[in-house]
């Protein structure tokens, strides 16, 4: 036989023999998943956690904006919140007090996210402009009697749409951004430390609809837009999501726009650690578990997972019953401080078609009918069990987190959620304007 | 070699093929690699049994021992600044 038939004949054998290995690797991945947490705690006897319907109480409602909640943070220490809007502003508050300590007028209008320094000196926030500002609460006024930014933080090509300090450094953040990209930043210089992602810059068309829907939601009010055909809204800060790992801050997540999640070591900034498969949607929000071995996703596709971050594997699936026409976006997402409970924000999105843009165009005018008839249902926090995937059972789909009596439920989607840093409270940022803090009674 | 959905591979050396043997030995090195790469991870899975069970069992005890203000029954010191949220306010000025 000649050398070549040779080499070809071998060629042939070794991608039978590789193909092979793929199809027992699948498999094999496929038994490891045989119990998820739920099944090993039934297993070592735990029972799901239960609530009483006056558990969880509103304890504060923070108003003062005058446009829709975006994003909102708490400092580590214990009470003070940085909240978002669409009225252009930052407001920082003392949430045990209900008071104002500052109102930033920002010089972009467009913000999507904020977020708190660790020591609470300062607060960033990123939007349309594509650029993250910071602000330091100590400087004095300017002229115009505004907090002037003390630093920007240029170089996105797309929407800033999520931010976090480091844990525990001032002078470094991350932010996510609809270019594609994380960047780790030295606020101190203005300058990126490093840039991860980026295979994916060019023609991504869920971007162009972010913008869009973005655009839209910041020219309407909650009520213009149930009477308006695009209500594009579902659409709007369901932008990419970074979380870093409080136990480890060189570890962060992001997600990414192939239904991904990565994880990233700021060390190494040209591959991602590793990737995390299993969302069957765009994955809109990330959130590391307070041991920082594991995190929780939130994604188009209704489901929230959690995920290890060593092997890679889904570790369990909640989701929420939903008709069959319904697609709950989880929106945002929080662990309670042992990690116990998860929370998660939905937006009802009703989908009438298969195809993609399709979908959407007729759930725009869906969600409008499904909002004018049923307000409450797509104003819902979950709140589960995160050994079990049972909802915890006072919250229903008519209420907003059981908050006592339906005066204190927000009237419009939620759009943020937070826990304090000793976590006995949870924050909530609603497009009625107002946050509210809930506590266990 | 070309890679279908469902991720297998598909050799396109055929009888015809006329590709020389340089071009045809690389591509199979490059084969053999990913075969090496495959078996490693399908090594370190069984590996992964046994940390899996590590991981869920690390997870039940971490937030079982982790005193947590919003569970109606919680483990551990209950930190008094938890109620914070329920005290009055500071100043009297409303009790007139």
């Amino acid at each position: 036989m000649s050398v070549l038939a040779e080499l070809k004949q071998r060629h042939v054998a070794a991608t039978e023999t590789l193909n092979a290995l793929k199809a027992k690797l699948k498999q094999k991945r496929l038994l490891l998943l045989d119990t998820d947490v739920a099944g090993y705690a039934r297993s070592q006897g735990k029972t799901p956690v239960t609530f009483g319907p006056t558990d969880l109480v509103c304890c504060r409602t923070l108003q003062g904006h005058t446009g829709k909640v975006y994003s909102l943070d708490w400092t580590p220490e214990k009470n003070r919140i940085v909240s978002a809007s669409q009225d252009g502003r930052l407001i920082v508050w003392n949430a045990l007090t209900s008071q104002k300590t500052h109102a930033i007028k920002l010089p972009c209008a467009w913000v999507m996210t904020c977020a708190f320094s660790p020591g609470g000196q300062s607060v960033a926030c990123g939007g349309l402009d594509s650029v993250c500002s910071i602000f330091n609460l100590n400087s004095p006024n300017d002229k115009d009697g505004n907090l002037p930014v003390s630093r920007m933080l240029t170089g996105h090509k797309g929407y800033v749409s999520s931010c976090q300090y480091v844990p525990d450094e001032e002078t470094h953040l991350i932010t996510a951004s609809g270019d594609q990209t994380c960047v780790l930043w030295d606020i101190t210089t203005g300058l990126k430390t490093s840039v991860f992602g980026g295979e994916f810059q060019s023609g991504h068309t869920g971007d162009v609809l972010r913008y869009v829907t973005y655009l839209f939601s910041a020219f309407t009010n909650v009520y213009l837009e149930m009477i308006s055909a695009a209500f594009l809204a579902s659409m709007f800060v369901l932008g990419f999501s970074v979380s870093i790992n409080g136990s480890n801050s060189r570890m962060f997540v992001s997600s990414s726009c192939d239904s991904t999640v990565r994880l990233w070591d700021t060390r190494v900034a040209s591959r991602a650690v590793r990737s995390f498969h299993g969302h069957e949607g765009d994955v809109n929000t990330v959130r590391f578990f307070p041991d920082g071995n594991r995190f929780g996703t939130g994604s188009d596709d209704g489901t929230c997972r959690l995920f290890d971050i060593r092997t890679g594997h889904q570790l369990q699936e909640y989701s929420r019953p939903h008709g069959e026409n319904e697609v709950p976006h989880v929106t945002s997402i929080a662990f309670s401080i042992s990690g116990r409970l998860l929370f998660a924000g939905y937006t009802m999105v009703i989908a009438m078609y298969g195809t993609l843009y399709w979908q959407r165009y007729v759930v725009f005018f869906s969600e409008w009918c499904f909002n004018s008839y049923r307000p409450s249902t797509v104003m819902n926090v979950y709140m589960y069990d995160a050994l079990f995937t049972f909802q915890l059972k006072f919250l229903n789909q008519q209420v907003v987190l059981n908050l006592g009596s339906l005066q204190t439920s927000h009237y419009g989607r939620i759009s943020c959620l937070g826990l304090s840093g000793d976590g006995s409270a949870l924050c909530t940022g609603s497009w009625d304007t107002s946050l509210k803090v809930s506590c266990d009674l | 070699m070309q890679t279908g959905s469902s991720g297998e591979v598909r050799s396109v050396v055929g009888a015809t093929d006329t590709r020389g043997k340089h071009r045809i030995s690389a591509e199979l090195k490059r084969l053999e690699q990913e075969t090496r790469f495959l078996e490693e991870e399908f090594e370190q899975l069984e590996n992964w049994r046994e940390h899996l069970l590590l991981v869920k069992s690390k997870l039940l005890i971490n937030i079982e021992t982790r005193p947590d203000p919003l569970l109606p029954v919680t483990n551990g010191p209950v930190n008094p600044t938890w109620d914070r949220w329920f005290e009055g306010p500071q100043e009297s000025s409303g009790c007139r």
